[in-house]
């Protein structure tokens, strides 16, 4: 119980951050993007995979990168909480406004129960990932994984490492895209693909205790 | 349970060390030192945020790292950075929030209005952290670091740079919640800052505590200035050569025998005066006999 309300405390501060940093109005920018681009180029699925992989990307790099907020996780760790609790609670402060603007897009262009489920699975696995990313290495990691996941995640990597010659780069590039999360892999999602949801699973808990992990690591 | 607030037995940590001090509930003792002497480490190592190599940190008998002894020590770092565009109000219920967690005997807002009411931050509630000057953050922090009632507090540089004012003020704050128990451990690289506050000095130099006392007794000490008409070649026994002329402190004899001593040596007095060493005084000869 304490627990949940440590994460409870975390996660309240989404709304300030909601409405006073440009984390709201990017959500807003990267939704009506989306649903422009449904009308011209992407499925109802893209636009609902990327909604939320993009939209936690942003809200990872606004909660979890800005250096400010990096430091007071000292001064937090002073107080009775524990680093699980806040990775958790900045997970969810990640998730849900970027599982909210799924639904917004998947209202908006003709809701699909399946194409929201995997937007929202998506969406927890990518801002877990990027949670643990951001962390130690601030919003410039975020832009990269951004522009990887609007781009390159959505293309599968057996498709990708065509372009590379055979060697350490094709195989690294595509053991990445095998085991990082990436949209090509999540669409399977929609069809019930119990590969691909549980890989979007393991990337959610171990995303968090990740940056759970670095967390306390800062601390110490 | 224990009899001290605080414990810190044999710790040593990076640069640090090895250190031992404790802190009666109520106390107020200042730790001085140059910049780089180990005053932030010690804190950070006291208040659980670095795990030190060797020794132990107990606090009411609890080791730090005890969720309830985390409850009960608060930690005002030297550069106070809160999570971003928030108002003062809404970082103090962050916080008041995890200290509620435990239970709900107390209600997260009732906390934050003795919160803003310890530091005196009550005007400033609904303002923006980014709005805050530079005495209201270190208002904050003391504010978060006593929130809920701690118990001991460790306050790293709240007193430095600030103007009298708000230095005056926040002294007053801090010697309140220790008239009512609240263990107070304060660093400062200006050591006038804590003249007024402080009941015991410690003094660290390279990581070491080299000297540590009541300030009455360490400030206690009188000093005899002699100005001279020409400078000496050599002092008399227990004086040492300053700009002016000669200076000894006037432990184990009287002024008019010191005088004597000057006379016997014939060095030409010109005059001479009695004043009280500062306790800046005190970290410089500390730092200058190791």
């Amino acid at each position: 119980m304490r627990f949940l309300r440590c994460v409870h405390a975390e996660f309240l501060l989404v709304f300030p951050r909601l409405s006073r940093t440009r984390l709201g109005i990017s959500l807003l920018a990267l939704g009506t993007t989306l649903v422009w681009l449904s009308a011209h180029a992407f499925d109802p699925l893209t636009v609902t995979l990327q909604a939320g992989a993009l939209g936690a990307i942003l809200g990872a790099a606004a909660i979890g990168g800005d250096e400010t907020d990096r430091a007071a996780l000292t001064t937090a760790l002073t107080h009775p909480t524990t680093p699980l609790a806040i990775a958790t609670g900045r997970w969810l402060a990640i998730v849900l406004p970027a599982a909210a603007l799924v639904m917004v897009c998947a209202t908006a262009i003709g809701w699909r129960t399946d194409g929201v489920v995997a937007g929202v699975i998506a969406t927890a696995a990518v801002g877990s990932f990027a949670l643990a990313v951001v962390l130690p290495l601030g919003r410039g990691a975020a832009l990269a994984l951004f522009l990887f996941m609007a781009v390159a995640g959505t293309i599968p990597p057996e498709r990708l490492v065509d372009l590379a010659r055979p060697g350490i780069v094709r195989l690294t590039a595509a053991s990445a895209m095998e085991l990082g999360p990436a949209l090509w892999h999540y669409r399977d999602i929609a069809d019930a693909d119990r590969g691909a949801i549980l890989h979007a699973l393991a990337w959610t808990g171990l995303g968090i205790l990740l940056a759970a992990a670095l967390i306390g690591r800062r601390h110490r | 349970m224990t009899d001290y607030a605080l414990t810190l037995a044999d710790i040593t940590s990076r640069g640090l060390g090895p250190a031992s001090l404790a802190l009666l509930p109520g106390e107020i003792a200042g730790l001085v030192g140059p910049a780089g002497a180990g005053k932030t480490r010690l804190l950070r190592v006291a208040a659980g945020a670095v795990r030190p190599m060797t020794g132990e940190v107990r606090v009411w008998g609890m080791r730090v790292t005890d969720p309830t002894a985390r409850q009960l020590i608060g930690y005002a770092g030297d550069s106070p950075t809160f999570p971003r565009a928030l108002t003062v109000q809404e970082v103090l219920m962050y916080y008041a929030r995890l200290h509620c967690a435990a239970g709900r005997e107390r209600a997260p807002r009732g906390l934050v209005r003795e919160g803003l009411e310890i530091a005196g931050l009550a005007a400033a509630a609904d303002l923006r952290l980014d709005s805050l000057g530079r005495a209201d953050l270190h208002r904050l922090a003391f504010a978060q670091a006593a929130l809920g009632g701690r118990r001991v507090l460790l306050l790293d540089e709240t007193l430095s740079g600030l103007d009298a004012f708000a230095r005056r003020d926040l002294r007053g704050r801090i010697a309140r919640l220790a008239a009512e128990g609240v263990a107070v451990l304060i660093t400062s690289r200006d050591p006038a800052a804590l003249e007024r506050l402080a009941a015991r000095v410690l003094v660290l130099r390279d990581g070491r505590i080299v000297r540590a006392g009541p300030l009455a007794t360490l400030l206690g000490e009188r000093i005899l200035e002699v100005i001279l008409d020409a400078p000496p070649t050599e002092p008399p026994p227990g004086f040492r050569i300053t700009a002016a002329g000669l200076e000894a402190p006037l432990t184990g004899r009287t002024v008019e025998a010191a005088l004597a001593l000057c006379r016997a040596h014939r060095l030409p007095v010109r005059a001479s005066r009695v004043r009280v060493k500062s306790l800046e005084e005190i970290v410089l000869e500390s730092h200058d006999v190791q």
